[in-house]
């Protein structure tokens, strides 16, 4: 009885190297192409793509330090603004928004003082605003491929970067 | 040109060259007073952009931020000699009493030209104050700050 099994699994062993090697690839091709379909390899794709930024006030001075950004299309950014200054007492914040749609924003940032709707859709992302010495955070998912300025809602001529979004 | 010509034009920039090093190396905290000026200018053109901008309710915060300028000044010449210091604040209080009065203005009679006429004055009285330091540190007050206006004037 003990020899039965052995032999078994000696001969399929063996049957490996003719007959099941073409077996083989068929069964690995069939899993391949099956594969997308019934949910494997999805679990990676759905994984989104993290990107931590980093902007900073220059000091005090109307500046945003950098003044370009980039990330890939589609990454979920996690965007720090720090508000480098000690000496004025004027907020900033971080505005991502369209190219073409940079004028209009900041013509009405500039007539009401910088204050601008929460549900603004020139917007793509915003931090709120910030005192000196602080920081704030902002995640929104990056838009496509395209460069997108960033603005300060309280000082949208002077304090303007770009955010390069790659493929 | 001849070489005693010559000599003598490398003989002048090296006196010059000399002479501002010397002044900036007098002080005790040159890239903090480069700093406060640079900020009193930065006001001094928020003033001026909220004046063009006809937001007269935003000027009072402006002289907030130019006092706030105006005291990191003070703190940058804090060990410097107490002539120097008089002097200091002797241009210092003329400049923010020229900005005060832009702001009261703003308040009580707000009027874009009469304030722009006070701004170029209250620029003068600054301008005053940036001819005591050495000429490395004063900003140029019509420069456009960084940003789109200033790319755009380049």
């Amino acid at each position: 009885m003990e020899t039965e099994p052995r032999r078994t699994r000696g001969m399929g062993i063996a049957s490996l190297s003719a007959a099941g090697d073409a077996r083989r690839r068929v069964l690995f091709g069939l899993a391949a192409l099956l594969s997308p379909l019934c949910g494997c390899g999805r679990k990676r794709e759905s994984e989104p793509k993290v990107i931590d930024l980093y902007v900073a006030s220059d000091g005090d001075f109307l500046a945003f330090k950098p003044d370009e950004l980039t990330c890939p299309a589609g990454a979920t950014v996690r965007l720090t603004f720090h508000h480098a200054g000690r000496i004025l007492t004027t907020r900033h914040n971080w505005i991502l928004t369209y190219p073409d749609k940079v004028e209009a924003l900041t013509k009405e940032a500039e007539d009401d003082d910088g204050i601008l709707p929460k549900d603004e859709p020139r917007v793509i992302a915003a931090t709120p605003l910030c005192d000196k010495g602080m920081s704030v955070m902002v995640q929104f998912v990056a838009p496509p491929p395209g460069d997108y300025p960033y603005i300060c809602s309280t000082h949208p001529e002077d304090m303007t970067g770009v955010l390069h979004v790659t493929k | 040109m001849k070489p005693s010509r010559i000599a003598a034009v490398l003989g002048m920039i090296g006196i010059g060259l000399l002479l501002a090093s010397s002044v900036a190396a007098q002080l005790k905290s040159p890239d903090d007073d480069k700093t406060a000026l640079r900020l009193l200018v930065q006001v001094s053109n928020d003033f001026k952009r909220q004046i063009n901008a006809k937001n007269f309710p935003r000027i009072p915060h402006e002289f907030m931020e130019y006092t706030e300028a105006s005291d990191a000044l003070r703190a940058a010449v804090k060990d410097e000699p107490a002539d120097f210091k008089a002097k200091v604040e002797t241009r210092l209080k003329a400049a923010v009493a020229e900005y005060k009065k832009i702001s009261d203005m703003s308040a009580n009679s707000p009027d874009a030209d009469k304030l722009m006429a006070e701004h170029a004055k209250a620029v003068a009285a600054m301008n005053a104050l940036f001819d005591l330091f050495p000429a490395d540190l004063r900003p140029d007050p019509n420069a456009p700050p960084p940003g789109r206006r200033g790319a755009a004037a380049k």
